[in-house]
């Protein structure tokens, strides 16, 4: 498989702050790779700041919600000849160097789909409530799906496309991470999980999901599963 | 009394005209909503008569059975609009992302 057959798929929304080192560091170390920005609407200067670094930039002209960002850079991944997809946060919280172990099963036809795995990994800073809250949705996503996974809320995945053309998130907003799982056993998709260090800070811990928001997310999930 | 029966029924057929005008139904559905408006119709003139359509399902009292009858109708009407947002919010991203996609440009 060719380098340029793998991109990097950054939803992006209000990270005017970090935006910058992250692409900085992802084009300084996986030049060959296709960088695709999805900026979700930012209101801020968000995708000015992308404007500087050598990436693909789409913009979205409405907000449509992270599940959103992502289908629209795996689309444009395809179109770009794209195999392998890496998803990956714009808050700075996912480190680079995971990169390349977590695409090696894919083109050795190992997996499918790689899963990061905070509690594999090493994890900086997680507060109390959002590790119990994590459990939680990996027994909620166990009972759905009957996967039962460390971590099923990572955003930090490598997925094989080109075997699955038929692979499509729905949800708009945060339920995407529970229909990927759903999606694997739908597409009968070769999964493992593999550890990833997550960087909580200051900055990512305020902008992240609330409890309040995580019924949101179920409510969505179940409504979304309904309609499909 | 008199007053409020004549209020309620001039209400239900204002509504009943507005939605028979603005509304492109089919037979079937124009014979429900004839029917509802009858139903209701013949209610508010003799309200005891809902007790004996109440008795035919077994429900207590007429009251109830209006009750019912609009909860049901209100969770339909919910699960409609549900399905009608959802369809437009479908269509809504289709429309984004292809327009994303189509202005996407490499940056530097």
């Amino acid at each position: 498989m060719k380098e340029s057959e793998i991109a990097i798929v950054i939803p992006l929304y209000n990270e005017e702050s970090v935006i910058d080192h992250v692409l900085s560091e992802l084009t300084g170390m996986f030049p060959q790779y296709s960088i695709i920005v999805v900026d979700d609407n930012s209101t801020d200067t968000s995708y000015q700041h992308v404007l500087n670094h050598s990436v693909y930039l789409l913009k979205h002209i409405i907000n449509l919600g992270q599940g959103a960002a992502l289908q629209t850079g795996i689309e444009y991944a395809r179109e770009l000849n794209c195999k392998i997809v890496i998803t990956f946060d714009s808050d700075g919280q996912h480190d680079p160097k995971y990169i390349e172990p977590f695409i090696a099963p894919l083109q050795n036809n190992e997996a499918d789909i790689i899963l990061g795995s905070r509690f594999l990994g090493t994890t900086e800073n997680m507060p109390l409530q959002k590790k119990y809250l994590l459990k939680a949705s990996r027994v909620f996503t166990w009972m759905t799906t009957g996967i039962l996974l460390t971590d099923s809320h990572n955003g930090f995945r490598a997925i094989h496309i080109g075997r699955f053309p038929n692979f499509e998130i729905i949800q708009n907003r945060m339920a995407h991470a529970s229909e990927i799982i759903n999606i694997i056993k739908e597409l009968k998709m070769r999964y493992q999980e593999k550890a990833c260090t997550i960087r909580y800070t200051e900055y990512t811990l305020k902008k992240g999901q609330s409890m309040w928001n995580s019924i949101n997310i179920v409510l969505d999930y179940f409504l979304g599963n309904m309609m499909k | 009394m008199i007053f409020i029966k004549f209020l309620l029924i001039t209400i239900l057929t204002i509504i009943f005209v507005i939605f028979s005008f603005s509304s492109k139904l089919k037979i079937f559905q124009k014979l429900i909503v004839i029917s509802g408006y009858l139903l209701v119709f013949i209610f508010i003139i003799n309200p005891s008569y809902s007790d004996e359509v109440a008795h035919l399902f077994s429900i207590q009292s007429g009251t109830d059975l209006v009750v019912y009858i609009v909860l049901a109708l209100t969770v339909l009407m919910n699960i409609i609009l549900y399905v009608g947002q959802n369809n437009n919010n479908r269509m809504i991203t289709k429309i984004v992302r292809e327009n994303a996609k189509q202005h996407a440009k490499k940056s530097a």
